[in-house]
């Protein structure tokens, strides 16, 4: 991001905004925390130089305006309609999905791939984890079981199958990020605490990912190929990849087991078997990526030679977190 | 490392020469005896027993086990790793002595398995594909032996202790010496290569020639002989004596036959190896433990020295082991083919030598006590067959044209191999007259007509006329040995045998297996899991992405319609 103090600005002003949101007394603050959140995170992606940045701007406020919209039209409705709070009726149904599109989570997630497509890595990165934060805790407020469930498997089966003819990193990343809501919107029905953890780890393992990519630059798949890296990046990216994916000794295993552990101790057998398999998907697709780029020995010309000798300790500590952490917490809480 | 391995061979053998003399003239046996460890009611103990069988048989062990290493410090000279050939011969010889002392089934399986390894790692020690292929068939062979020691052991656990040698005048009759003895005729006819187990000695012959005439003429295989000569007490009138000597006789009848076929120097060697140890597995299962060990400690000195001749001409012959490239060799080495004719004719029964002591006794005594008819015909036979293939390779390889180059230079004054062979060669003459004086404590008492004490004679004369004909292979002979070819390929294949072995046992499984492959791995697994999953997922992959790459309008006007539709249904 650019040392740019007008950036620095709208960025308070959003990290203000989420707090609005998530700690108001009622569906009213929540709401206005929604449209300063949308306000201030415009400028931050804009950049009337570039026509992309422009119309991805664009998109973006279209969708979430019209979200915001249908939300507070639901809040007065419900408040003028409904006299009492039991949760799974119709009222949350359109609640939910008004909230559900504030996210980018299936089946209104289309807007979501194509704006990331037009940002840049560090917006991405914001997109991605920090304007999840208020929309999944407003969904935590009142929901519907029935239709998140529903909503869930259609989260985990778009996320799996659109990313598997991606070439372009955002768009992985994204239908990635879109696989993961299905995950953390199930852990909101389970525990809050359980959110949290999920939603901690998962921004942890995207950060790491997102800096690797923006130290490099590094926009498309074949870019991973062409360029002449280090080992311990390559290393790295391996890890950080089977991580984000869920594979055991890493750091991504946990909250994933966590939630299979409750899904099993319940019963919840069939959401058992989608969750898996999509994981499964997700990791052929994420294998197919680092195999290429670790293994083989492209004979390309590598014009570009990237030394990174100046961020090395920040590369290995993320490859040291995200290998032992699963082993470390176990020290925690003994 | 030779020269040091020689003497402390030598002279372990000389102390137990005088350790032998001494305990047979004195009637004397020492059990020493030590507990490791006693839990419940088994005790493992670790036990040596002296008296003189074990004593003799140790001092011809390490005799021969000191000849031919320093023999081979002049054969395998161009070795590189010499060091490592002469101790894995160290090694061998230590597990030999270590099933030799030993009379309880632990360190009987340790020396076994010893025995068995170490003789792999010297099959395979020219590493190529043929060595290969013989080691796995050696070392395949010798484990079914080990595994059989191994269940009897395990059955022997039921009388308390692993010593087998005090149980058997008590436990006869019982169902467990059953099964024990049983697996014990199994093990050493593993061993000793009788007929199951028969295809592993010719094919053993890819080993260096030291190795040959350490392991396959007198140690490794006399060691089953060795086994049931301790067994004996226990096996000497069941029924599996019965099996083992229809099996030994057919073993020395058909390596008799095949090694007329031969063409390969050691390949006759060690198929004269395997009739001589059928011979010996067939007086032991008619009941004489000590001619048995007689004919085997006599057989082992003149069976080394004729291999040790064989590498000397192997040497000279530029590494040809085909006897067809050599001939006339008594013109221009005599010292070699000295060695090599007493040998030979020793092997034969010629009288006087050292093993016309032994076979003699043997025939003898088959003619004098009165066994069936078969019997009788495949001892004379096989004798006769000796004979014949002994002259017919006397006659390839002293007496004909020399058949390999127009000019060449037969070296013999090797004198490191020369004196190994003498040393042998003295042992050869003479080790069958003092044996016979020193283990018969008195003689056999034989009674024969006139023509069954000559028959033996009778089929000498007619072997070496045949061995003299054969021989005689001249440009229009093929022709008149395709009129039998069907038997002749019956007859010189070994009947067969090496087939259980190899191809019969892996024929059948690699069929199936490719059938499997073809039609699982590469078949319908992949449409399943492999490559038809994947089609399937690509395809909803391309599907949704129709719906992906759209109007930005239809977006925002599908949540609309979505609002609307349920708008509809709660105010309905």
């Amino acid at each position: 991001m650019n040392n740019n103090s007008n950036k620095m600005f709208f960025l308070f002003i959003l990290f203000f905004s989420t707090l609005i949101s998530i700690s108001s007394n009622s569906w009213f603050g929540c709401w206005i925390g929604l449209e300063i959140n949308l306000l201030s995170f415009i400028p931050l992606i804009s950049n009337s130089k570039n026509l992309l940045s422009v119309e991805t701007s664009l998109k973006y406020f279209l969708t979430q305006s019209l979200a915001s919209i249908n939300f507070l039209f639901m809040i007065l409705i419900k408040f003028s309609l409904l006299k009492n709070f039991n949760m799974n009726n119709i009222i949350s149904i359109m609640m939910n999905s008004s909230l559900l599109m504030k996210m980018g989570s299936a089946p209104f997630h289309f807007w979501f791939p194509n704006i990331v497509e037009g940002l840049s890595w560090m917006n991405n990165f914001m997109l991605m984890t920090w304007q999840k934060i208020s929309p999944m805790i407003l969904l935590s407020y009142y929901f519907n079981k029935n239709f998140l469930i529903f909503m869930i498997i259609t989260n985990l089966i778009i996320g799996s199958l659109g990313g598997l003819n991606q070439t372009s990193l955002r768009k992985l990343l994204a239908f990635s990020s879109i696989n993961n809501l299905g995950w953390m919107i199930f852990s909101i029905m389970i525990s809050e605490n359980l959110w949290l953890f999920y939603f901690l780890i998962y921004s942890m393992m995207i950060s790491m990912m997102i800096s690797l990519f923006f130290l490099m630059n590094m926009y498309f798949m074949n870019q991973l190929f062409i360029n002449n890296m280090n080992f311990f990046i390559k290393l790295n990216l391996l890890i950080n990849f089977l991580s984000l994916g869920g594979l055991p000794p890493f750091m991504g295993f946990m909250p994933k087991w966590i939630i299979i552990n409750f899904l099993l101790i319940n019963k919840f057998y069939f959401l058992t078997f989608i969750f898996m398999m999509t994981s499964l998907i997700i990791i052929y697709y994420y294998i197919r990526i680092i195999y290429s780029s670790f293994m083989f020995n492209y004979f390309k010309m590598k014009w570009v030679n990237l030394l990174m000798k100046n961020n090395m300790s920040l590369i290995n500590l993320s490859s040291f977190i995200s290998i032992s952490s699963m082993i470390l917490s176990t020290f925690i809480f003994m | 490392m030779c020269f040091n391995s020689f003497f402390f061979l030598f002279f372990f053998m000389l102390i137990n020469y005088f350790f032998f003399v001494y305990f047979i003239m004195n009637g004397l046996s020492v059990f020493f005896e030590w507990e490791i460890i006693s839990f419940n009611s088994m005790s493992i103990v670790m036990s040596i027993l002296l008296d003189w069988m074990s004593l003799l048989f140790m001092m011809f062990v390490s005799l021969i086990s000191s000849v031919v290493i320093f023999y081979s410090k002049s054969y395998m000279n161009s070795e590189l790793n010499l060091n490592r050939f002469i101790i894995l011969v160290l090694m061998f010889v230590f597990s030999m002595v270590l099933l030799i002392i030993s009379p309880n089934l632990i360190s009987i399986l340790l020396g076994w398995d010893g025995l068995g390894l170490i003789s792999y790692c010297l099959v395979i020690y020219y590493q190529n594909l043929k060595s290969y292929n013989a080691g796995m068939l050696t070392a395949l062979s010798n484990r079914i032996g080990d595994v059989m020691i191994l269940m009897v052991i395990c059955w022997v656990m039921n009388y308390g202790s692993w010593n087998y040698i005090f149980y058997f005048d008590f436990m006869k009759n019982d169902y467990v010496m059953f099964i024990i003895s049983f697996m014990i005729i199994i093990a050493a006819m593993t061993k000793s290569a009788q007929i199951p187990f028969s295809s592993w000695l010719p094919a053993a012959m890819a080993a260096p020639t030291p190795v040959s005439a350490l392991v396959h003429s007198s140690t490794l295989v006399t060691a089953g002989v060795y086994l049931l000569i301790r067994f004996n007490y226990l096996l000497i009138d069941m029924f599996f004596f019965k099996v083992l000597l229809f099996l030994s006789i057919l073993t020395m009848f058909m390596s008799g036959i095949s090694a007329n076929y031969e063409f390969d120097l050691k390949k006759i060697i060690a198929l004269s190896t395997l009739s001589q140890l059928g011979l010996m597995m067939s007086i032991l299962s008619l009941g004489f433990p000590d001619i048995a060990f007689f004919h085997l400690l006599t057989h082992a000195m003149f069976k080394a020295l004729l291999f040790m001749c064989a590498g000397v001409i192997i040497h000279m012959m530029n590494d040809i082991q085909d006897i067809r490239y050599m001939g006339g060799l008594s013109l221009y080495i005599p010292l070699t083919s000295l060695c090599l004719n007493i040998s030979n004719l020793s092997l034969c029964g010629i009288p006087f030598l050292s093993g016309f002591y032994s076979k003699d006794l043997i025939l003898e005594m088959v003619s004098f006590n009165s066994f069936n008819l078969m019997v009788f015909i495949l001892f004379y036979l096989s004798t006769g067959l000796t004979v014949f293939y002994t002259f017919r390779l006397i006659m390839y390889v002293m007496i004909n044209d020399f058949n390999l180059m127009m000019i060449y230079n037969l070296y013999d004054e090797d004198y490191i191999m020369l004196n190994s062979m003498f040393v042998l060669l003295f042992m050869s003459l003479l080790s069958g007259s003092f044996l016979s004086w020193f283990i018969f404590s008195y003689p056999y008492m034989i009674y024969l007509p006139f023509n069954l004490k000559l028959m033996v004679i009778y089929v000498s004369i007619l072997g070496s006329i045949l061995g003299f004909m054969v021989s005689n292979m001249g440009i229009y002979s093929l022709n008149k040995l395709l009129l039998s070819y069907n038997l002749s390929s019956f007859l010189c294949l070994m009947w067969f045998m090496p087939n259980l072995s190899t191809y019969g046992l892996s024929y059948i499984y690699l069929n199936f297996s490719q059938i499997l492959f073809k039609n699982i791995d590469m078949g319908w697994s992949e449409i399943y899991s492999g490559k038809g999953i994947f089609n399937i997922l690509k395809n909803y992959s391309v599907f949704y992405n129709i719906y992906q790459m759209n109007n930005f309008k239809i977006y925002l006007f599908s949540f609309i319609l979505w609002f609307m539709i349920l708008f509809i249904f709660f105010f309905i």
